[in-house]
C-alpha cells in the first residue's frame, strides 16, 4: 500500500503548522503534563467507579477506558519524547515561538467575553475595542501607523455584524449603551 | 429507475422561488463566511447553523444548508489557495500547489480550476449518490449494535492512522476528543461525568465549541506565537491580463485531473472510514507522478490544484453515504451536519430513507441546485476574492477572533462555552506547535459517545456476553480491519527503524 504524503510534507511555507520541529524540551514537558493530567483523570474516574460500581455496560465504564487509554498513550508519547531528548543536538533553534502575544490575546478574549456577558457596554462598543486591541497585538508595525485604519475597520465590522445578525438573521446580540 | 423518480420528486419539492432564494442566500453567506481564513467548512456550517435553523421549515433549512455547505467548501479552498490557511485537513493538498500558483500571480487560474473542478466532481458524485444511497440503506438495515460499534472504531482508527506522521500523536489527539465526548450527563442513566460541578457542562461539550476552539482560535493563537517569522501582508497579486479565467492550456491540463480526482474521492469518501484526507493526497501524489513536467510541481502546477480539489468535493458526496445510511459521520463537516439533523429530530440511519424519504431526496436535489448557484456566484467573484490577498494579517486574524466568539456566543449564549472554546484554542495552539494532528480530536468527540451507546446496547442485547463482538462475522471482520488499519501503515516504519519517512520530496 503506497502512503500518501503526510501533511507534514505539505508545508513548504511557514504558515502551516508543521514547518518547525518542536524543541525536545517542549515535547518532554508536554509528555509529562499529559501523563500527569491522564493520571489525575484516571484516578477520578476510578474513584467515581468505586463509588457507583463498575459494570461493563454501566456509565462509569467508558470514563475509565478513555482516561486509561489517555494514560497509556501519554506514557508512550513521553517515551518517544525522552528518546528525542537523549538524541538532541545543540543546534540553535531557528524559529522559537513567542508566548507573550498569544497569552495577551487570550487575556483580551476573556475580557471581551466577560464584558459582553456581564456589562451593559453592548456588542458594538465591546467588539470595536476588542478588534482594535487584537489587531494591535497581532501587528508588527508601530501603533500610530495603523491605529486609525484598525479603528475604522473595527467600527464598520462590528456595526455590520450587529445589524445583519439582529435585523436580518434575528439573532439577538446585546445592544448596550448605543441607541441602535 | 426508482431512485431517479424519487429524485425528480425531490426537485419538485425544492424548485420553488422561495427555496431557490434560500439556496442563493445560503451559497452567498456560506462563501462569505467560508472565505474567512482559518474558518474551514465545518466551522462555517457550525457558525451558520443557527441561521438556517431560524427557518423552522425542514426543506428550506436543508436547502439553505446545502448552499451554505458548498459555499463554505469553496470559500475554504479559496483561502487555502490565496493565503495558505486551510481550515481543515481536506484542503491541505489543494493549498500546496494553489498557494504556489497564487504567489506567482496565477491566483485567478487556481481559483477557477478549483471552482469548475469542484462543480464537475459534485455533479457527477451527486448522481452517483442518488443510486448508491438506497441499496446502501437496505444493507444498513441488517446492521446490529455490535456492528455499529466496530464500524465506528474502524472509522476512528483509519482516520487517525492516515492523518499526521505519528500514530502516537494521532492517538493522543483522538483520546483528547474521546475524553471531551465523555463529559456531561450519561444518556442512559443520567449520571453526571467529569462536569466538575459546572451546571452548563451537564449537556456535554458542544461540537461547535470544540471546532471553533480547535480551528479558528487555535490557528490565530498559533499565528500570534510566530508573528516575527511572518510577513505583515501576504504576497501581492500580479495583475493578470484578459478576462478569461482559464487559458486553453489550463483547460486541457485540468479536465483529466478533475475526473481522476472525482474517481478517487467518491469511493474513498463512501467507505465508513471515509474522510477527504486520503483521496486528496492520493490525487496530489498521482498527478505529480504522472505529470510530464514534474519540476513544475512545487512551483504552482495547475494539475495539483485541479485533482485534489475535485477529490475533496467528490469525497464529500461519498461521506454522505455512511452519514445518511448508517448515521456515521466520517469527517468534521459531516459531524456538524449530523448535529444539524438532530435539531429536526431527524436521525440518520437505516430507517432514514423509509421514514423521511422525501426529505432525503430533497436534500440530494438541493445539493445539485447549491452547486449550480455556487458556480454562477463564484466565477464572477474570483475578481473580488483575489483582493483578500491585500488585507493585512492583523486585520484578518482579529476579525477571525470576533467571528469565532460570535459563533459560539450565538449558538449557546453561554459564557462558559465561550471560555471553554478559548481554553480549547490554547490547547490547540500547543498541539500545533508539538505537531499533533487536529482532526482525530473532533472524530473522538463525535464517534466516542456513539461507540459507547452502541457498545452498551450490544451488551444489553447479548445479556452482558462480550463474545457478541467476536461471534458475529460482520463485527469481527470490521474489528479485524480496524486492527489492520492501525498496524499496516506503520509496519514498514517499524522494520526500518525509527527514522521518520517522508514520501514528498519538495
Amino acid at each position: 500500500m503506497t502512503q500518501p504524503a503526510p501533511p507534514e510534507a505539505a508545508s513548504a511555507t511557514p504558515e502551516t503548522s508543521d514547518a518547525t520541529e518542536p524543541s525536545p524540551l517542549a515535547g518532554l514537558v508536554a509528555g509529562a503534563v499529559l501523563v500527569a493530567a491522564g493520571l489525575g483523570l484516571f484516578t477520578r474516574a476510578l474513584t467515581v467507579g468505586a463509588d457507583r460500581g463498575i459494570t461493563l455496560g454501566g456509565p462509569t465504564f467508558a470514563p475509565i477506558v478513555v482516561t486509561g487509554l489517555w494514560v497509556l498513550v501519554a506514557i508512550a508519547y513521553l517515551g518517544t519524547q525522552a528518546a528525542r531528548w537523549r538524541r538532541r543536538t545543540t543546534q540553535p533553534n531557528a524559529a522559537r515561538p513567542t508566548w507573550r502575544v498569544p497569552i495577551m490575546l487570550l487575556a483580551l478574549l476573556i475580557a471581551y467575553a466577560v464584558v459582553l456577558k456581564y456589562t451593559t457596554v453592548g456588542y458594538v462598543l465591546a467588539t470595536v475595542a476588542f478588534y482594535v486591541g487584537a489587531a494591535q497585538l497581532l501587528s508588527t508595525r508601530p501603533r500610530r501607523e495603523v491605529i486609525v485604519r484598525d479603528a475604522i475597520v473595527g467600527v464598520v465590522l462590528s456595526l455590520t455584524i450587529y445589524l445583519s445578525f439582529t435585523k436580518l438573521l434575528g439573532i439577538a446580540l446585546p445592544a448596550g449603551v448605543l441607541p441602535l | 429507475m426508482n431512485a431517479f423518480g424519487d429524485l425528480i420528486n425531490g426537485f419538485g419539492t425544492v424548485l420553488t422561488p422561495q427555496n431557490l432564494l434560500y439556496a442563493a442566500i445560503g451559497v452567498t453567506v456560506g462563501t462569505f463566511v467560508g472565505i474567512l481564513p482559518g474558518i474551514g467548512p465545518a466551522l462555517t456550517i457550525a457558525l451558520l447553523l443557527p441561521v438556517a435553523l431560524e427557518l423552522d421549515n425542514p426543506t428550506g433549512t436543508l436547502i439553505m444548508f446545502a448552499g451554505i455547505y458548498y459555499g463554505a467548501m469553496y470559500g475554504g479552498s479559496t483561502t487555502s489557495i490565496l493565503l495558505n490557511t486551510p481550515g481543515e485537513s481536506a484542503s491541505v493538498a489543494t493549498s500546496i500547489e494553489g498557494y504556489q500558483m497564487a504567489k506567482r500571480g496565477r491566483a485567478r487560474a487556481a481559483l477557477a480550476t478549483a471552482a469548475i473542478g469542484s462543480f464537475v466532481a459534485a455533479i457527477i458524485t451527486t448522481v452517483l449518490l442518488t443510486f448508491v444511497t438506497e441499496p446502501m440503506a437496505r444493507l444498513a438495515v441488517s446492521f446490529r449494535a455490535s456492528d455499529y460499534f466496530a464500524l465506528a472504531l474502524l472509522a476512528m482508527v483509519t482516520v487517525t492512522a492516515v492523518v499526521g506522521a505519528s500514530i502516537i500523536r494521532g492517538l493522543m489527539s483522538l483520546t483528547f476528543g474521546l475524553f471531551l465526548g465523555v463529559v456531561g450527563i450519561d444518556a442512559l442513566t443520567g449520571q453526571a461525568r467529569f462536569t466538575f460541578g459546572v451546571t452548563s457542562m451537564l449537556d456535554g461539550i458542544d461540537v461547535v465549541v470544540v471546532i471553533v476552539g480547535l480551528f479558528a482560535i487555535g490557528e490565530t493563537l498559533f499565528i500570534a506565537s510566530r508573528l516575527r517569522d511572518l510577513p505583515e501582508q501576504a504576497a501581492p497579486l500580479e495583475p493578470a491580463s484578459g478576462f478569461a479565467w482559464l487559458s486553453r492550456a489550463d483547460w486541457s491540463r485540468s479536465w483529466r485531473p478533475w475526473l481522476r480526482g472525482t474517481a478517487l474521492g467518491f469511493p474513498f469518501g463512501a467507505l465508513p472510514s471515509g474522510g477527504a484526507e486520503l483521496p486528496t493526497f492520493l490525487s496530489y501524489m498521482y498527478e505529480k507522478r504522472r505529470a510530464k513536467n514534474k519540476d513544475e510541481f512545487g512551483r504552482g502546477a495547475i494539475e495539483g490544484v485541479a485533482g485534489p480539489e475535485a477529490a475533496n468535493n467528490a469525497s464529500f458526496s461519498g461521506v454522505l453515504v455512511p452519514l445518511l445510511t448508517l448515521g456515521i459521520p466520517t469527517s468534521a463537516t459531516a459531524a456538524v451536519m449530523l448535529a444539524a439533523f438532530s435539531y429536526f429530530n431527524i436521525s440518520p440511519g437505516p430507517q432514514l430513507l423509509q421514514n423521511q424519504g422525501p426529505l432525503v431526496w430533497a436534500l440530494i436535489a438541493s445539493l445539485f441546485i447549491g452547486n449550480v448557484l455556487l458556480l454562477a456566484l463564484n466565477l464572477p467573484l474570483i475578481r473580488l476574492w483575489v483582493k483578500v490577498l491585500q488585507i493585512p494579517r492583523p486585520l484578518l486574524y482579529a476579525g477571525i477572533l470576533v467571528f469565532a466568539t460570535l459563533g459560539v456566543y450565538a449558538v449557546s449564549g453561554n459564557i462558559v462555552d465561550v471560555l471553554l472554546a478559548y481554553g480549547i484554542g490554547l490547547i490547540a495552539m500547543i498541539m500545533r506547535h508539538l505537531d499533533f494532528p487536529i482532526a482525530p480530536a473532533i472524530l473522538g468527540l463525535i464517534l466516542g459517545p456513539l461507540m459507547e451507546t452502541q457498545f452498551r446496547r450490544a451488551l444489553l442485547l447479548a445479556d452482558g456476553d462480550l463474545s457478541i463482538f467476536v461471534t458475529r462475522p460482520l463485527t469481527l471482520t470490521l474489528l479485524l480491519l480496524a486492527v489492520a488499519a492501525l498496524a499496516l501503515p506503520h509496519l514498514p516504519k517499524l522494520f526500518r527503524g525509527r527514522r521518520p519517512v517522508l514520501s514528498g520530496e519538495d
